[in-house]
Formats: C-alpha cells, sequence, structure tokens
C-alpha cells in the first residue's frame, strides 16, 4: 500500500535528516554563545547603523538598535539567511531525490509496477518531505529555546512558535516545488535547480523590494515576504503563511497530475 | 461468460518523438493459465511492450488491458494481480534482502504466501544489504518478489540473462509451477532455447512488429539447426542443396555449412553419412537466423 512509500522516503534519508539537524542545533548553539558579548556593546549597532541599506534590508536588520536584543539578533543572524538557508536546502535536496532521484536511479519501475497509482506515490513522498522539514525545525527551535534559558535572550514563546511555523512553510513550499518538478519532468538536476533558483530569486525579491522599486509589485510572490522578515521580533505574518502552505498544496498537487501523464523514464 | 484473458493487447503502439517506433501495432492475447515467451532480439520493442502492459509508460495507440482491466485507465486494479521482475533490475542497494522484501510486502499490501519458501528454495542471501550481492543474489530477490503473492500474471523481463545454469532451471521450474497452478507467465527473452521449454505459445518481435506467434511445437518443426559436416574429401554439394529444407551457407573445401529445418536433419544426415566423416557439429540456430527464415518464407509467400 501506497503509505509505505511515505515510511521509506523518511527511513532513506534518516541519516541525512540526523546529521542535517545535528548542524542546525550546531548552528544555533554557536550564534547564541556569542550573543551575550554583543548584548553589551552599543558600539557595534553604530557600526552597524553605517552599513548599507542593501545589506540590512538583506540580513532583516530592520530598525536602530535592535541586534543587542536577543530576539533582534537571532532575526539578524539566524532567520534572516542562514536558518531558512539550511532548511530550504535539506527540503530541496529531499524532495529533488525521493522522486526525480529514485525515477534517475531507475529504482521507480519496480516500485510503480506495484497496485500504487503515481498520484499517491507523490502525495506520500510529499507527506515524507514535510515530516522531514518538520523535524529540522523542531531541532531548530529546540535549540533556540535551549539556548534562551542558557543566555538568556529574552524571546517571546509566542514568537518562538510562530517561527517553527514560519520556518515550516518556507521549507514546505520549496521541498514540495522540487518534488513537484521532478514529478512533472523526469530529472533530478532540473527538479533541484528549479527549486533552488526560485528561492534565490524569491529571497532577493523579498530582501530588495524596498529599495529596488521596480521589484516592489513582485513582492506577492515571494513566500519570503508573504510570511514575515522578522518572525522572533514582530511576529510572523499568519495570512502569509497559510498563502504559501496553500501555494505548497497547489504546487504538490499540480506535480500529481502531470506524473500521471508521463512516461516513466526507465533504465 | 467467458474468462477474460490474462492480457490483451489491441493496437498498442509506442512511438517515442515522432521518429522512433519502438512498438507498431501490437495485437496479443495470453490466456490464462498459458505460458507466453516473448523473443526478440535486443531493442525489438520486448520491454517497451512489458512497460506498456505495466502502464509504466503510456501507448501512442492503442489500448491493452490485463484481466480485462485497462492498463491506463484502471492501472491499480490491473497491475493487483501481478509479478514484475525488470529487465535491468536496480534495488533500494542499502537494505538487506531482508528489509527490501518487507517494504515490497507493505506496498503490496501483505498476503505473500510464498515469499518464505521462495526465499529458501532460491537460497537467498536476506541479511546482507543489497549492494554487497552478486548480480545473481539480487536477481534472486527480483524473483522472490515477482512469485511471492501467487499472481495471476508474472511478466519475467529476461529473467535469467547473467545468472548461472542451476539458477535458470530454478526458474523454469518456478514458471512450470505457476502454469500448472492455472496462472499465466509472460517471459520476454532474446535466447529461443530460454523459453521454448517451458512456453506454451511463443511471439517473435522485431524492430517493433510482432512477425510471428506460433506455438512452441510448430516453431521448433521449423526451426532451424545450424549444420557443419567435415570430410575426409572434397563432395560435390548438389546432391545436398536438392533435399528440401536444406541450404547450403557455405562451401569450404571439404567443410560444408547447412542451416537447415529440424525436419529436414533426418535426410541431411543420411546423405551426409554416404560420405567419409572427419567431423560433424549440428547447432541450434540462432533467432537471427531464424529470423532470416521467417522472413524469406514471408517473401516467398508474397
Amino acid at each position: 500500500m501506497a503509505p509505505e512509500l511515505l515510511r521509506r522516503g523518511i527511513l532513506d534519508h534518516r541519516r541525512a535528516l540526523a546529521g542535517w539537524c545535528a548542524g542546525i542545533v550546531g548552528y544555533v548553539a554557536l550564534i547564541a554563545s556569542i550573543f551575550p558579548s554583543i548584548e553589551g556593546s552599543p558600539e557595534l549597532n553604530q557600526l552597524i547603523e553605517s552599513y548599507p541599506d542593501v545589506l540590512k534590508s538583506l540580513f532583516g536588520i530592520t530598525g536602530a538598535g535592535n541586534l543587542t536584543s536577543g530576539a533582534g539578533f537571532l532575526d539578524a543572524e539566524l532567520s534572516s539567511f542562514m536558518l531558512p538557508l539550511l532548511v530550504l536546502v535539506l527540503a530541496i535536496g529531499s524532495g529533488a531525490r525521493t522522486f526525480a532521484g529514485e525515477e534517475d536511479a531507475g529504482r521507480l519501475e519496480l516500485v510503480l509496477a506495484y497496485p500504487v497509482t503515481r498520484r499517491s506515490a507523490v502525495v506520500m513522498k510529499g507527506l515524507a518531505v514535510l515530516v522531514e522539514v518538520v523535524l529540522a525545525c523542531l531541532a531548530a527551535v529546540s535549540a533556540i529555546l535551549l539556548f534562551d534559558a542558557i543566555v538568556g535572550l529574552d524571546l517571546s514563546l509566542g514568537h518562538v512558535a510562530g517561527a517553527f511555523v514560519w520556518l515550516v512553510a518556507l521549507g514546505v513550499f520549496y521541498g514540495w516545488l522540487a518534488l513537484a518538478v521532478g514529478a512533472a519532468y523526469p530529472s533530478r538536476a532540473l527538479a533541484l535547480g528549479i527549486a533552488a533558483g526560485t528561492a534565490a530569486v524569491d529571497y532577493l525579491i523579498g530582501g530588495l523590494h524596498d529599495l529596488a522599486g521596480w521589484l516592489d509589485p513582485f513582492r506577492f510572490i515571494s513566500p519570503f515576504w508573504l510570511v514575515g522578515q522578522s518572525p522572533l521580533q514582530q511576529g510572523i505574518d499568519l495570512l502569509g503563511v497559510v498563502v504559501v502552505l496553500a501555494a505548497s498544496v497547489v504546487v504538490l498537487a499540480v506535480g500529481a497530475t502531470l506524473v500521471e501523464r508521463r512516461d516513466l523514464e526507465v533504465p | 461468460m467467458s474468462e477474460t484473458p490474462a492480457i490483451e493487447a489491441v493496437g498498442l503502439s509506442k512511438t517515442y518523438g515522432n521518429e522512433v517506433r519502438a512498438l507498431v501495432d501490437l495485437n496479443l492475447r495470453v490466456e490464462r493459465g498459458e505460458v507466453f515467451g516473448f523473443l526478440g532480439p535486443n531493442g525489438a520493442g520486448k520491454s517497451t511492450t512489458i512497460r506498456l502492459l505495466l502502464g509504466l509508460i503510456r501507448p501512442t495507440a492503442g489500448r491493452a488491458a490485463l484481466f480485462g482491466r485497462d492498463t491506463q485507465n484502471d492501472g491499480v486494479a490491473s497491475r493487483r494481480d501481478v509479478g514484475y521482475l525488470p529487465g535491468d533490475l536496480r534495488l533500494a542497494d542499502r537494505l538487506t534482502g531482508r528489509e527490501q522484501l518487507d517494504s515490497l510486502t507493505r506496498l503490496r499490501g501483505g498476503n505473500v504466501a510464498l515469499r518464505d519458501e521462495l526465499c529458501e528454495r532460491l537460497r537467498v542471501q536476506l541479511d546482507r544489504p543489497i549492494r554487497q550481492l552478486s548480480r545473481g543474489n539480487r536477481q534472486k530477490l527480483g524473483l522472490v518478489q515477482a512469485f511471492m503473492h501467487r499472481p495471476g500474471l508474472v511478466v519475467l523481463d529476461e529473467p535469467t540473462s547473467g545468472l548461472d545454469p542451476l539458477l535458470q532451471a530454478e526458474v523454469r521450474s518456478l514458471v512450470r509451477q505457476t502454469a500448472a497452478d492455472g496462472h499465466s507467465v509472460f517471459i520476454s527473452s532474446h535466447s529461443l532455447d530460454e523459453v521454448q521449454h517451458v512456453a506454451d505459445r511463443v511471439g517473435i518481435i522485431r524492430q517493433g512488429r510482432l512477425i510471428d506467434v506460433d506455438s512452441v511445437e510448430s516453431l521448433r518443426e521449423r526451426s532451424l539447426r545450424h549444420v557443419t559436416a567435415t570430410f575426409a574429401e572434397p563432395v560435390a554439394v548438389e546432391q545436398f542443396t536438392t533435399i528440401g529444407g536444406v541450404r547450403l551457407v557455405r562451401a569450404d573445401g571439404r567443410v560444408l555449412t547447412f542451416s537447415c529445418s529440424e525436419s529436414a536433419l533426418d535426410a541431411l544426415v543420411k546423405q551426409v553419412a554416404q560420405h567419409q566423416l572427419v567431423d560433424f557439429v549440428s547447432q541450434p540456430a540462432d533467432l537471427e537466423e531464424i529470423f532470416l527464415e521467417l522472413y524469406r518464407q514471408d517473401d516467398d509467400g508474397a
């Protein structure tokens, strides 16, 4: 039965996932352990103030003096770039590997000759990607909460919970995009390329739309803009998160539809 | 009500791009309980046919059904009672054989009555990672998963290529046993020898076209021998070429090479025996030769 593909999807990636979670926790630990030395240095804020607007905008530095608060520091150091990057690399890699990668390796021929529809195979593999993303985000948020307790980041619990949903939404969207591209067209490289390229463009739009006026109208297509860009300071844009999750479902549904219409690539 | 056949293909065609006609207008019926051998050289369209039957690729024209269930519109139902061994089997390399079979069992939805018996019989290595297994041992896993749920139809794509003779014999006996249970087997091969001992009927495909379907007996009647006779001294060739069903392929001094139907073999041997003989070799002709013979007959008929 198709749920075996969900189970297998998670188990096949469990080593990579464990390594990835360890890396995320390690990075959070590194950043959080720097915070006490930043906290007491107002001159840093002056330094940052002198940065070009482009840099500040890209790295989520939204107002004066906020680097010395725990939430502002983590938003700038984690949520603005590295944390989404880590989760997206995991999600996109997993989404591209689980269908297109397996197909490239010739391993889908036997599986899809069993009494399962391709559609359900895509959905089950999508759920496996979701589980991986949720576990990685849980690792990130757990580490943040742990170091909040240790070094006193003074975070709002509601905002941390929001950041979890925020990170899951971003990961699922691009992970499912990679999966859907691989389902629609049999190439792991294309699945990786389109998902990663889209993420890069969306990230730049999210970061730069304020500064480059012509980009501004496009901000609505950027999940990074939609979900909110300072989750720990200002909370998330819940409606935006819902929109991104809904778009993820649509993307996966399109992939699950297109996969039924094409020929399977076989060795 | 007559039983629906295990396999039915009507006008089944597959064209890649606009050029490569991998399969052209295949009409085929394989009855329940029948073992059907599907013969053809590499690239003739055997695997294309099988993948169409399993819904892995989409036909350009025509349709196919397994047990009366359309392979396109009713794919899951059509594959429910089917076991398949791909020609190029790729398994999950990091799993052990047992984990792989467990996974496929769950994917199948349980009910794999024959699994343990087959593993024992084929002496499958269950506890080593698949990547450490030889090709033969991987193939055993493929055979187990194809037969383990007693399917009404087993589709085997070149099942014994690269296997040792012992395992080849085991596959033949599995196929016979499946047929004895009233189930069907569709077995593709590029060697007549591989299928002639198990198949009831044989279809021959070449360049995407099914050129002949026949019972194994009549195919064997028409099947060719490749005969090489070495005489002690030169002999006149005319005395052999006048025998019906014998064709002189090459005359090289004292060595004559014939292509000869099995029914004409006796006459040829008796004629050869008129002379002093140094060596005599009779081999089954390869499939290409049989094809050529079939084509010659087609041309004669036209």
